[in-house]
């Protein structure tokens, strides 16, 4: 393993994938043994990575490079740094679960594994590509399995399979199945998702070609971009270039993330994916448009960065606050988890948009934090569909009497969405709040509304779902007993509760991509003793973490100048 | 004007693959009179012998660097012609193997099928290497007499015989404007070979003369507005021919338009880059928009061919060195992925005897392997990463980028998208509808090596692009002004809405 662990991890799916296309469907053990397999050798990889990566050193780790096309100035440059390397972590936890998660699927099984290994290698590839092109060349390439998987083993809202369309045809024979006639199937959800997702994925690419040639470099990738490109102050259209090539990034990318009025995609495609997609697409993939903000818009443009960020500061409110109330009034599992996820995805983009240290530290480890929540949800709404065939909540309850251990782990999947004390994500709240507050006092109020309305909507969700009286047609229902079914929900457990007692290895990480990158963006030099003062409550168990930055010396000073600096802005 | 025909012996080694492939054309029809008993399969692979030895030729040729010009510089045999070439023989290969179960379909004349398919490959061939008005009109005839009998070949199909006679009644209208435009460019600047008309002024003869043979190419390659035969002879011919008719007479004539654009017309660039554009946004958006409504898959995948032509010209319009890499490249990446789905096509339609849409429901049920190729096939036509299409598609969109083409790639990128929409909706019928009838399909032998060599084409491009990439420049490199390789690199910022 050792240095070449990137390749590990991103060509162990490709390669179990592969291998999968030469099995039986018939030997069904041996394609979930191939599948487990080459996950857990890409989570072995991933946690080695993790726990490998020298956040002192800081920059960008386990580069590989080998040129891939001289004429176009495309090599596949790999490497990640300490903002991709949680993330990293993150799909690799988040795939060896769904593999699990997945373990009862009869239809085509063989089939369901492969597209769920190339989406999951494929949302990795994004997270260490250092070259635009192979960060929008694995972006692409995470679309079309999802429309595989949504359409191949989604599942329908209630009743749909008896709609017809105005001229009396079965709605699924419909070639109108995209008009969406009061209902979301999955074909309509699949289709929109990747409709949504091109559209918008084909505006990045535009920003990334005029970034191409604006910057004559006749190489795509990011660290030389980063240094040399020259993109300020050409005049286009009334306005200036870079401004135009930051909100062709910005916007997207940001429908994946998705950030509101872009998000509407989003809880369809959540609701009609089978759990292990679900958890996959809300756990990483949403990631991805966040990332690839940081990678490209902060690395590439980071004055502009500056200047146009607010816009996210404005929308985010909505995310949250849409997304939360829409979450309290659904009545379909799924639908309130992807309302919830999206507007989970609104604090990121909070603690993106203050630009500071804390709070974007924040942000990451948020994402981190939220992929183990939303995927603890999703597998047991899963699971939840699986045993009862609806997602209806008012007709579902008092479901703890048959699943204890799914409704003892659903209490703690709860906890951690909302951010209490004793998982990782109430850390990552606290920072992307106390991080925020100077700059977006508002945004920080509505945060807090926010969170509130999650434990609003996730409680009557627990509620209706496991509490109360049951309906007698659900008396077959099964708990999960068997290892594997376990198995998934006990990694994310202990990974939410784990990271909360120790989370320095986490907080160093991701400061150290965090640093260098506020600090060009503010042009204000990284203030260590400042999050020591936040995080000292929280940090009782562990002691002298702490990266010795060269900054620590004149810490009083160069916080006076961060304040000052703050003030001008 | 003197034409002097001395020929060497070295001379004729220029003309070598022709001569070999028209002495096997004469074997084939030798041998089918001969032997009247010969199974159809036995004369289909002693064809493709005849062809694979041709090919061999070719690459021997470009590995090798024979290059050269002969009567007068009519025929240029330069790298870009090899290349075309190759293009021409490799398609025509995969069309005969991807042929031989269709062939029962007909009643007569099964042995000239083969005949007539070679023998329009040997007139693309020429094609690819015409460098004169005269050889231009005269192969281009010489390639269409053959597809005007193989598009009516299914006799007793009405549909077919109205594909014959359409395509027959447009095509002789693209050869009278051929001709016409020919004699104008003459009657203006007393000239024939391309190479010596650079310095030729611009009179409204010679825009009116480029024009009309713009025009007759334009047919040829299935351009908006010079389209309108496409669908219906799509449709009505037998499917192998539609294959080759969607692949190898465009890149034959796009070999042309090279010639003429970069080389001709080089001096009127600007002017040219304007209608190229137009042609190009029209057949994009057309192609695109008019495919989402179709319910049979061969005029799904014509439409789509209009489409992907555009996309072509978009790599004609930068008037490029990159420009022209790209649309090779992007050429050969729509070859395989192109003939990969017609193959299905055939094969499909032999089990089920349909080409409806709608009886591709459940074909991943039915059989994983032609349901899974084709989802590969049309996700590359989509441009979906690894596959080849989508380096095709970024390569061009690079090439025009660096000349400052903004609005065409906007275009471009948003027909990505509509383009989706339609090849999704045949990928949701396979996987996501439950079959009418759940019996596996059988696919036999022939039709299972085109899908294998179209699949490891598509996918060993899209996956390293680098060997083809190198080929494709240094074939563009020796044949025009633009040998210099500094003509792709970018130029300074200036932001026009065409640029040019």
């Amino acid at each position: 393993m050792g240095d070449h662990a990137l390749l590990y991890i991103l060509f162990a799916p490709f390669v179990g994938a592969i291998a999968l296309i030469f099995v039986s469907n018939r030997q069904t053990m041996l394609v979930r043994g191939i599948a487990a397999g080459s996950a857990f050798v890409s989570l072995l990889a991933s946690l080695y990575l993790f726990f490998a990566y020298d956040h002192v050193k800081g920059g960008f780790q386990f580069v590989e490079r080998f040129e891939w096309s001289r004429q176009l100035g495309i090599s596949l440059h790999l490497g990640v740094d300490g903002i991709g390397t949680p993330l990293v972590l993150a799909s690799g936890i988040l795939l060896f679960a769904g593999i699990f998660v997945s373990w009862h699927i009869k239809d085509r099984t063989k089939e369901f594994y492969i597209w769920l290994l190339i989406l999951a290698a494929a949302t990795i590839g994004v997270f260490m590509s250092l070259d635009l092109f192979f960060l929008f060349f694995f972006y692409e390439m995470s679309v079309i399995p999802m429309y595989l998987l949504l359409g191949m083993w989604g599942s329908h809202t209630k009743k749909y399979n008896e709609m017809t369309d105005p001229e009396g045809l079965k709605l699924r024979d419909s070639v109108g199945f995209i008009l969406n006639f009061g209902s979301n199937s999955k074909e309509y959800a699949a289709m929109k998702l990747v409709l949504f997702l091109s559209a918008f994925a084909v505006a990045a690419l535009m920003g990334i070609l005029l970034i191409y040639k604006y910057a004559g470099l006749n190489t795509f990738d990011i660290l030389v971009l980063r240094e040399q490109a020259k993109l300020m102050n050409i005049p286009v259209l009334g306005t200036t270039l870079d401004k135009i090539i930051w909100v062709l990034i910005f916007f997207g990318f940001a429908s994946i993330a998705p950030l509101w009025p872009l998000h509407s995609w989003s809880p369809v495609g959540h609701a009609a994916a089978p759990a292990a997609t679900s958890m996959l697409h809300a756990g990483v993939l949403m990631k991805l448009g966040h990332f690839s903000i940081i990678r490209v818009a902060f690395e590439i443009l980071p004055e502009t960065t500056r200047e146009l960020m607010p816009i996210a500061a404005v929308l985010c409110m909505f995310s949250i606050v849409y997304g939360g109330l829409v979450a309290f009034y659904a009545k379909d599992t799924k639908y309130v988890i992807g309302y919830s996820s999206s507007s989970h995805m609104g604090y990121v983009f909070l603690g993106m948009a203050a630009l500071d240290y804390i709070s974007l530290t924040g942000a990451v480890m948020y994402m981190f934090a939220h992929a183990m929540a939303t995927g603890m949800l999703f597998a047991m709404a899963g699971w939840v569909y699986d045993q009862t065939h609806t997602r209806d909540i008012p007709s579902l309850g008092g479901l703890s009497n048959r699943m204890p251990f799914i409704s003892g782990c659903f209490v703690i999947a709860c906890m951690a969405s909302i951010g209490v004390p004793g998982t990782v994500n109430f850390i990552a709240e606290v920072m992307i709040i106390v991080g925020s507050w100077n700059k977006y006092p508002l945004q920080v109020i509505v945060a807090v509304v926010g969170i509130v309305l999650t434990l609003a909507y996730l409680f009557k969700m627990m509620r209706g779902l496991f509490y109360g009286p049951m309906d007698q047609k659900y008396s077959h229902a099964h708990d999960a007993v068997s290892a594997a079914d376990r198995l998934p929900l006990l990694i994310m457990i202990a990974v939410s509760i784990g990271f909360f007692f120790f989370p320095m290895h986490l907080y160093n990480v991701v400061r150290s991509g965090v640093d260098p990158l506020i600090a060009k963006i503010t042009r204000v030099v990284p203030v260590a003793s400042q999050d020591r003062e936040t995080l000292s409550v929280k940090r009782e168990a562990q002691t002298g973490g702490v990266p010795n930055r060269p900054q620590d010396a004149s810490d009083n000073a160069s916080r006076d100048t961060l304040h000052a600096s703050r003030g001008k802005e | 004007m003197t034409f002097t025909f001395t020929m060497t012996p070295s001379d004729l080694l220029l003309l070598l693959p022709e001569i070999l492939l028209t002495s096997w054309l004469c074997l084939i029809l030798i041998v089918d009179f001969s032997f009247p008993r010969l199974p159809n399969e036995q004369l289909a692979y002693f064809s493709i012998a005849g062809l694979v030895a041709t090919l061999g030729c070719l690459a021997w040729f470009d590995f090798a660097g024979i290059t050269g010009t002969l009567f007068s510089n009519m025929f240029a045999l330069d790298r870009m012609a090899l290349f075309f070439k190759m293009f021409i023989v490799g398609s025509t290969i995969l069309v005969i193997l991807a042929s031989i179960d269709y062939i029962h379909r007909f009643k007569f004349f099964r042995g000239e099928y083969y005949f007539l398919v070679v023998m329009s490959a040997l007139g693309m061939m020429f094609m690819a290497s015409a460098n004169d008005l005269l050889s231009i009109f005269v192969t281009l005839e010489f390639s269409t007499i053959g597809f005007y009998i193989l598009v009516a070949y299914l006799r007793e199909d009405m549909a077919s015989n109205e594909a014959g006679v359409k395509f027959f009644i447009l095509g002789i209208f693209a050869a009278a404007l051929l001709a016409y435009g020919i004699s104008l460019i003459y009657g203006e600047t007393g000239k024939l070979v391309l190479s010596d008309m650079t310095t030729a002024q611009a009179t409204p003869g010679l825009a009116i003369g480029f024009l009309l043979v713009f025009a007759a190419l334009g047919f040829k390659i299935g351009a908006v507005p010079f389209h309108s035969w496409i669908p219906d002879t799509y449709h009505g011919s037998p499917t192998p021919v539609t294959a080759f008719l969607s692949i190898a007479p465009k890149g034959a004539a796009f070999a042309i338009l090279l010639r003429m654009f970069l080389v001709a017309l080089v001096t009127f660039k600007p002017i040219w880059t304007v209608l190229l554009v137009a042609v190009s946004i029209l057949s994009m958006t057309y192609g695109n928009i008019v495919a989402i409504a179709q319910k049979n898959m061969k005029r799904l995948l014509a439409y789509s061919g209009i489409a992907q032509i555009g996309n072509v010209l978009i790599g004609l319009a930068t008037g490029t060195k990159m420009g022209s890499d790209a649309m090779l490249f992007y050429l050969l990446t729509y070859l395989f992925a192109n003939l990969g789905a017609f193959a299905i096509v055939i094969a499909v339609s032999e089990a089920i005897g349909s080409e409806e849409i709608d009886d591709y429901s459940g074909l991943g049920r039915r059989s994983p392997f032609l349901a899974f190729s084709m989802l590969i096939f049309l996700l590359s036509l989509a441009g979906v990463p690894p596959l080849a299409g989508f380096i095709g598609k970024l390569y061009i969109f690079v090439a025009a980028i660096n000349e400052g083409l903004y609005v065409l790639i906007t275009v471009g990128l948003i027909n990505i998208v509509i383009s989706m929409y339609y090849y999704l909706v045949v990928v949701k019928k396979m996987y996501v509808n439950e079959p009418h009838d759940r019996a596996p399909l059988k696919v036999s032998g022939p039709i299972k090596a085109v899908v294998y060599i179209c699949l490891a084409g598509t996918l060993a491009i899209g996956i390293y692009p680098q060997p083809v990439t190198d080929w494709v420049v240094s074939a563009v490199l020796s044949f025009s002004t633009l040998a210099d390789p500094t003509a792709s690199l970018p130029v300074p910022p200036v932001i026009t809405p065409f640029g040019g």
